[in-house]
């Protein structure tokens, strides 16, 4: 694994702008080709981009304007953080020996973010919109984070590439796909997206984006299109083998294999209803938890026979 | 050179998000301004090369900031933002206590003779902290765990006041049981 | 040409429309909502979210100030429209783009408009408890005995997938409503009986009940399968209810009813007992919860299809009561279940013929 210079921070940002595109464009096909002119929904994001950077930005009454703003633009800084520890193939900007412990922060700082753009506006349905994203968050996130233990054990490392690496021999989703599905889930759940989108719900005009206009909302729908991105790619390494893979180099093949499965996560938006947050509870708790749990306990007691 | 400039400025950035919290009119704010100063001890962590601490810290603080804004909600009878509250008690006490303490644990840090380093930090720190942590104390580590959340499970049953005949009727076999509000699974 | 040539003309293929739907205007609305998304536009979901606010229908007085409150809401660059008929909507939406491109007007639009929030009754603060002149809210307990903030909020009659007009003032705690009160904007007068509108409309009662499933699937959180009923809807308006919509309607029905997430999703939401419903004067179509009214909405619609007797049980027959039934039925729910309720309940608040003319 060879650490590039700090001044490829640019690049990995822009090859996360280009799957955040991609991510759009791909919905805004899905949905146009249901639901209109299927030409124009996959160039959606070019036009909804320009739509939002004409629109003022707007402010109600008495708002936390400083949180509010903070947790719109937030979420597309976060996502940025997240990829700074994810390898491109051999590369990686920041080989920080807790990697799997940094994105697990990431994740969480998104917490704090939606539930700041969900209080800014001092609108009911954005803060009703606000806790349910919290309500989902206490479901998903300790399922989540046991799931992403479960290949630190099997690498016995907390550092991405050596996860990345410990997969030469088979994939870590081929015998630990519980822990795959988790954090699926999580990836998911903490973007906001499909049917974990009850927090940006009709029900609530738009829930936590209800008062958003602008800019701001530009940055916090990019940013969401950007944390699923993050996801998909942190998973390449996690689960997916890393760069490995015939033929082609070890980059392509990461860069593959994050498409692939944010086209996964994209897709997946139209064909579900949503969860809601009650119901959810139990199923986090009660379901995914104790699964996820029996699945590091697997993978200790294989990784301990291994030895 | 830099790395000094950092650590002090984390340190003041650190104390006044600190008093912050104090200052400020809406409990949102106060709860993010404790974020901050968190997040900056977290970040002097990191700068002590304890790689591990440091980015758990921001982690559980950020976290637990997330869920104090549902303990906001629960708990605060008033609207708990916009207008400006009196976030202290007791003042004079607090502050006396506060100024002592300040004293006793400055005094300390500053006139202890702390021991020389014997020997190198090992190259991985993370993996020092976890044997010195889960090698002598693994028991305790192994039982401080389900404890704490055996407390806490235990504290939210005695504070509810729907029991579980209330739940599941006077025999105790009414299923699904009679909640408020549904959950996911059915129990 | 300019960047801001350049950026509204791309701005403009992707406008957002907010519709306000005065009671009566279902079949409006509709043509409308078609032409909208034909176009690649949205519907927009909130006035933040919106360019363009249109008016379905000649609004009454209440209706109407409630329309200038939410077009200030509007950010701008924004364009306003009224549709009295039907007629109307013939190059109405280019008229719109047009509006929508004109940057030189929504720039003095721009200037004219205050810079900062304010209440109508200027920024005072009415002595300490009143930020900006909102009061603060009161406390009272709630279902678990906490004491939470009571929020008085109307869940209002612009809202995508709400009845047209109808305007629920809910007391929340939380986002549970503890109390609430139902009316219908500009006195209107709901029918006891099912009207005759929706017959007038072109595709009649079935393609209104694709429209209620529509709604209640889009708030259930469900893209696919509200798509599904909004293709079915345009399929019944364009050509009628027969066999060649039928198949259509009974995939449909199949979708909805075989996928077990729904179910899991609904089941138990917005439930309506059996016991008191003759009391309060409901038709029998209304018990059950959420997911059961509907299929029922679906199995009706396949009825009128066939144009069997109806056996399914009737559940547009009685709106004025189920207006007035209204706040027992939503006290106690979360927003969700709210909402959800509402939609399930299909409320026609197309008002009286006797109002009608007189309006």
């Amino acid at each position: 694994m060879t650490t590039v210079a700090a001044g490829w921070a640019i690049g990995a940002a822009f090859l996360l702008g280009a799957l955040t595109l991609f991510a759009a464009g791909l919905d805004g096909y899905a949905t146009a080709r249901l639901e209109g002119s299927a030409r124009r929904g996959a160039a959606g994001p070019l036009f909804e981009g320009a739509r939002l950077m004409r629109q003022r930005a707007r402010m109600t009454v008495s708002a936390d304007a400083l949180l509010w703003r903070i947790g719109s633009a937030g979420l597309v800084v976060t996502a940025l953080m997240m990829v700074t520890v994810v390898p491109l193939g051999r590369w990686t900007i920041f080989d920080v020996g807790v990697g799997v412990v940094w994105f697990n922060a990431m994740d969480v700082v998104v917490w704090a973010l939606v539930w700041l753009v969900g209080w800014g506006p001092n609108s009911a349905h954005s803060l009703v919109g606000g806790y349910r994203f919290l309500a989902h968050g206490l479901a998903y996130e300790l399922p989540l984070m046991f799931a992403l233990v479960a290949p630190a054990i099997a690498a016995e490392s907390l550092r991405v590439g050596d996860v990345a690496a410990a997969q030469q021999g088979l994939w870590f989703v081929v015998w630990m796909p519980i822990a795959f599905l988790v954090y699926c889930v999580g990836v998911v759940a903490f973007a906001v997206w499909g049917p974990f989108a009850p927090a940006l719900g009709a029900d609530l005009a738009g829930g936590v984006g209800a008062e958003l206009a602008g800019p701001d909302r530009l940055l916090f729908l990019a940013g969401r299109y950007a944390l699923l991105a993050a996801g998909a790619a942190f998973a390449v390494p996690m689960f997916l083998g890393g760069g490995a893979g015939p033929v082609l180099p070890a980059w392509l093949w990461a860069v593959l294999k994050t498409v692939a499965l944010l086209a996964g996560f994209v897709l997946l938006r139209r064909r579900l209803p949503a969860l809601r947050p009650d119901l959810f509870m139990e199923v986090g708790w009660l379901v995914l938890l104790p699964a996820a749990l029996v699945q590091d306990l697997l993978v200790a007691v294989i990784a301990i026979w291994r030895r | 050179m830099v790395l000094d400039v950092a650590f002090w400025a984390l340190g003041v950035v650190a104390v006044l998000s600190g008093a912050a919290v104090f200052r400020v009119d809406s409990m949102a704010r106060a709860t993010y301004a404790l974020a901050l100063s968190f997040i900056a001890v977290g970040v002097a962590v990191l700068m002590l090369h304890q790689d591990y601490l440091g980015v758990i810290t921001i982690l559980m603080m950020v976290m637990e900031m997330a869920v104090m804004a549902v303990y906001m909600v629960m708990f605060m009878g008033m609207n708990p933002a916009l207008m400006p509250m009196s976030m202290v008690h007791d003042n004079r006490r607090a502050l006396a206590g506060a100024a002592a303490t300040f004293v006793v644990l400055a005094a300390g840090a500053l006139l202890v003779p702390w021991p020389a380093r014997r020997g190198v930090p090992s190259a991985d720190t993370t993996r020092a902290l976890g044997e010195s942590l889960m090698g002598p104390k693994m028991l305790a580590m192994v039982v401080v765990s389900p404890v704490m959340v055996a407390t806490i499970v235990a504290g939210v049953v005695l504070a509810a006041h729907r029991t579980r005949y209330d739940r599941f009727g006077d025999d105790l076999r009414q299923r699904p049981a009679d909640d408020p509000q549904r959950g996911g699974v059915g129990r | 040409m300019g960047v801001s040539e350049i950026l509204a003309r791309y701005a403009v293929q992707r406008a957002h429309v907010l519709v306000v739907e005065v009671p009566g205007c279902w079949s409006l609305r509709v043509a409308l909502e078609r032409q909208v998304l034909s176009r690649g536009w949205q519907l927009a979901e909130s006035p933040a979210d919106a360019d363009v606010l249109v008016v379905c229908g000649q609004p009454g007085p209440e209706l109407g100030e409630l329309v200038d409150r939410v077009w200030d809401q509007l950010p701008g660059p924004r364009v306003r429209l009224g549709l009295p008929r039907i007629e109307a909507l013939d190059g109405a939406l280019d008229a719109i783009q047009a509006g929508l491109v004109d940057t030189a007007n929504h720039r003095a639009d721009a200037r004219q408009r205050p810079a900062t929030p304010g209440m109508d009754h200027g920024d005072m603060d009415h002595g300490d408890m009143a930020p900006h002149g909102i009061p603060l809210a009161g406390g009272g307990e709630d279902r678990d005995g906490l004491e939470m903030d009571v929020l008085h909020l109307p869940l209002g009659p612009v809202l995508r997938h709400w009845p047209a007009g109808l305007v629920l003032r809910c007391a929340l705690q939380g986002d549970v409503v503890v109390g609430a009160q139902a009316s219908i904007l500009d006195g209107g007068h709901v029918a006891t009986r099912a009207t005759a509108a929706k017959d007038d409309a072109r595709g009649g009662t079935n393609a209104w009940l694709c429209d209620q499933v529509c709604a209640v699937l889009s708030l259930a959180g469900w893209p696919d399968g509200a798509a599904s009923a909004r293709r079915v809807r345009d399929a019944l308006i364009d050509d009628g209810s027969g066999e060649a919509t039928r198949p259509a309607l009974e995939r449909l029905r199949r979708e909805v009813f075989g996928s077990r997430l729904l179910r899991w999703s609904l089941r138990g939401v917005g439930n309506v007992a059996a016991q008191g419903r003759g009391s309060r004067e409901l038709p029998e179509g209304v018990v059950g919860d959420v997911h059961d009214r509907l299929v029922r909405m679906l199995d009706r619609a396949l009825a009128g299809q066939l144009a069997t007797p109806v056996t399914v049980p009737a559940l547009l027959d009685h709106p004025a009561a189920l207006v007035g039934a209204l706040p027992d039925l939503v006290t106690g729910l979360d927003l969700a279940a709210v909402r959800l309720l509402v939609a399930s309940l299909a409320l026609d608040t197309t008002p009286t013929r006797e109002q009608v003319a007189h309006g």
